[in-house]
């Protein structure tokens, strides 16, 4: 059953859709419209073709935007202003829509002259809309925030159907409501080509750019009127016009610096907090505060100590780096090699300074997220074809033990010393030593 | 002898670029006629440009009431306006999508007086002004860009202001540590920090607007004392007083305008296509989060700096900038029809690049 509903379906009425509204056009192209019946009835239609109108071309805009960029869209409406918005207008014109079509179903089933030009199809049409966009509105009160959710769900099975990879498993959760609702639309696409429906393939947007054409009548009565309205100028209405227009302008005026000024009064007062919010702004205040504070006792150790500790060697992973921050307050990473011995490197990244991530590949690189340079954390060497050019540069460091007794030192060449000699150092005890770093293997700008 | 003749010649170059005769409020203002024809709509992009400039100074004096420029606190400020301060959000947000349209509209309004040649003599003068005024309008973007102090920000103001250590590797030797003492001058220490932020935050606020203010003024002293430019090569005959009829239409498009603008800072804040973590506090000690971009008006000469040589890159800005400021020089002798190819060429090149950038790119560089 669902096969057929979200698979079968839509490509039967697809195909029923394209072939019908074809052989249409090349059978009758001038029955491509609408029948009108404004002619048998006015004041009704007016009442209800615009409202309906307006109301389906917008809740159908929205429905297509949120089917063509569903990334965009989903980013949009994660955001509570915007969804609010969407969400209003959007039932605003499912309520436009709603009275627009009811009035017509109405018109059509007791206007005794309509009957005349009213077929079978025309009422199965209206019927259909009718329950349609009732659908709709249950769908979108009973399963709140459609805007959003329709991202992750109905868009992306609309694209598996136009790239021809069918994939229901996106839609096969939802409820009976919404199933029915994508039903019903399907059968309506085949639908088109038998009904009055075609009629949204000769939208007469031409009139929007034509040249305007000014309709003379020929009635006494229709003339005069008419050419009053198109601007036979009285002096006494035209007075009266400006003192209205001078007054509407001016009440807009007020209400509206009322309201920016009722804006910036608020702006100006700041924020009234309660006593949560209070404690939580400055809570976050002080963490900030404090971070800074650190970052700047970290620069005066820098100024003022010849070595600072990095952390106990068997602290240190693989594959896993460990930040600290070098002589000259910029990032760095710190290893353990395959030696057991450490590996210091320089985070900044050389192409264009950003800080390197720590986490080692199965190469043995690190990699810089910004225009994705690999380095290799031995030798600090970019891969092939990087945007960096210059290897990251390594930092020399020392061992100490508890202590506090230099052991082995190695300067950013990679030039180890013994102090203690050799075979003072217990290869089982490494993981005790402490990693520091020293002043004198500073290179200053490298 | 030499210097008389060329003192004489270059008093007669201002004299004829501003004529004492026509510094009155009647020639300027009340004689002033718009001529009529296809790309009159051409006409108002520069006024629109000062409106959205307009907007930048009073939503940015406002901002200034509750930002504090330090790294400890700058985030915390511009949160606190956000979230806390009534109306705070909107105003941050007519600031930001304002910016954005302002510089739309200074892209289009230089596209369309190059492709209507309104640098022909005797406007060369209000050409270059604009010119430097575009380039003061990227200024404020890249500057102010990094006052929030989250972390797409100061990545990618280290990034923005790391390209200039890569001119090093074109300079011999010892100059080739030049580069990197001018940035370090620029951002005021050896990474991007306080010292940054405090000069970000005064170019952007005190001065890149006097500058600004100046620069403004004699380009629209120029733009009243030279009227419209023709700006087609058979003039229509057609014109409209300026004063009142193109004023009051120039302030009804205003008005349209804001509205739009106010609606779209209503409804869609303009950090709502970015992911939440790039817009957290900057974290000096953390590594670089995925997805530093810089706004989308740099596109158009951020993707060739990703895919092209560096040097070929700053080559062609190095031309650019300076045939920008020689427009009325080199293309003395273009007809409007050659112009206008050129403009719509740029154009294209600039709506595929900020469009389809990322697409290029992925595209080009093996699909990282």
């Amino acid at each position: 059953m669902d096969a057929f509903l979200y698979v079968g379906l839509p490509y039967l009425s697809l195909t029923v859709l394209i072939v019908g509204t074809v052989v249409r056009f090349r059978q009758a192209p001038f029955s491509v419209s609408s029948l009108s019946s404004q002619v048998l009835e006015k004041k009704q239609l007016a009442l209800g073709t615009i409202p309906w109108h307006i109301g389906i071309l917008i809740l159908l805009a929205g429905h297509l935007v949120a089917f063509l960029v569903p990334d965009i869209w989903r980013s949009l409406t994660a955001n509570r202003a915007f969804l609010l918005t969407v969400e209003t207008i959007g039932f605003m014109a499912a309520a436009m829509a709603a009275f627009g079509l009811s009035v017509l179903v109405y018109r059509r089933l007791v206007t005794a002259r309509l009957q005349a030009v009213t077929n079978r199809m025309d009422l199965v049409v209206l019927g259909l809309l009718l329950v349609q966009v009732l659908l709709g509105i249950g769908v979108a009160l009973g399963k709140r925030w459609g805007a959003q959710w329709s991202a992750g769900t109905t868009s992306p099975y609309l694209w598996s159907l136009f790239t021809f990879q069918p994939d229901m498993t996106y839609v096969s959760d939802l409820p009976a409501s919404v199933k029915l609702h994508l039903g019903l639309a399907w059968v309506m696409f085949a639908l088109i080509p038998f009904t009055r429906l075609i009629h949204g393939f000769s939208v007469p947007l031409g009139y929007l750019w034509r040249a305007p054409q000014q309709v003379i009548w020929t009635t006494r009565r229709r003339l005069t009127r008419e050419t009053a309205r198109a601007g036979g100028v009285n002096p006494e209405t035209s007075r009266r016009h400006f003192v209205k227009g001078l007054g509407g302008l001016v009440a807009a005026g007020v209400l509206m610096s009322v309201g920016v000024l009722d804006k910036l009064v608020g702006y100006f007062r700041g924020q009234r907090l309660d006593r949560t919010e209070q404690v939580d702004l400055l809570e976050k205040k002080l963490e900030r505060l404090r971070a800074t504070a650190e970052e700047q006792s970290l620069e005066l150790e820098r100024l003022q100590k010849d070595a600072i500790l990095v952390a106990q060697l068997g602290q240190l992973d693989p594959k896993i780096g460990r930040y600290f921050t070098d002589y000259q307050m910029r990032p760095a990473l710190a290893f353990k090699g395959a030696d057991h011995l450490p590996i210091l490197i320089s985070a900044k990244c050389t192409h264009l300074g950003c800080t390197v991530a720590s986490n080692v590949d199965d190469k043995g690189q690190i990699m810089c997220p910004c225009h994705i340079s690999y380095f290799d954390i031995r030798t600090g060497q970019p891969n092939p074809g990087a945007p960096a050019k210059l290897p990251l540069p390594r930092l020399g460091w020392l061992l100490k033990d508890a202590k506090g007794t230099v052991m082995l030192t190695q300067d950013g060449a990679g030039n180890r010393t013994w102090p203690q000699g050799q075979e003072a150092l217990d290869p089982a005890s490494l993981d005790g030593l402490e990693v520091w770093i020293a002043k004198r293997f500073d290179t200053e700008g490298a | 002898m030499k210097t008389a003749g060329r003192t004489r010649r270059f008093v007669a170059f201002l004299a004829e670029r501003f004529p004492a005769e026509k510094m009155s409020l009647q020639a300027m203002v009340q004689k002033k006629e718009v001529p009529v024809h296809r790309w009159s709509w051409a006409y108002y992009l520069g006024g629109l440009a000062l409106f959205f400039f307009i907007i930048q100074i009073v939503t940015g004096l406002m901002m200034l009431f509750y930002y504090e420029p330090s790294v400890a606190t700058a985030h915390a400020s511009v949160e606190n306006l956000t979230n806390n301060v009534p109306g705070g959000a909107l105003i941050r947000n007519l600031h930001a999508w304002s910016s954005s349209a302002m510089i739309l509209s200074v892209m289009l309004h230089l596209l369309t007086t190059f492709a209507m040649k309104a640098f022909g003599r005797p406007r060369e003068l209000t050409w270059v002004s604009g010119v430097l005024l575009l380039f003061l309008v990227f200024g404020f973007g890249f500057t102010g860009y990094l006052l929030p102090w989250h972390q797409i920000a100061v990545n990618a103001t280290k990034v923005g202001l790391g390209s200039i250590d890569a001119f090093g590797e074109y300079l011999p030797g010892a100059l080739s540590d030049l580069p990197r003492q001018l940035r370090e001058t620029i951002q005021g220490g050896a990474t991007v920090g306080q010292a940054t932020l405090s000069r970000f935050y005064a170019i952007h606020v005190i001065v890149l607007p006097l500058v600004s203010f100046g620069l403004l003024g004699l380009h629209l002293l120029s733009v009243q004392l030279h009227g419209m430019s023709p700006g087609v090569d058979k003039p229509t005959g057609r014109t409209e007083k300026f004063f009142p009829l193109f004023i009051l239409k120039d302030l009804k498009v205003w008005g349209v305008v804001f509205l739009m603008l106010a609606t779209v800072a209503i409804c869609i804040p303009f950090d709502a296509f970015l992911d939440y973590p790039l817009a957290a506090p900057y974290n000096s000690l953390g590594s670089t989060p995925d997805g530093i971009k810089p706004e989308w008006y740099f596109f158009w000469m951020y993707y060739p700096l990703e895919l092209l040589p560096f040097w070929l890159v700053a080559g062609g800005m190095a031309v650019l900038q300076v045939g920008l400021l020689l427009v009325p020089r080199i293309f003395r002798g273009t007809s409007r029809k050659v112009l206008k190819s050129l403009a719509a060429a740029a154009a294209i090149y600039l709506i595929v690049i900020t469009l389809f950038g990322q697409a290029i790119y992925e595209m080009f560089s093996g699909g990282h």
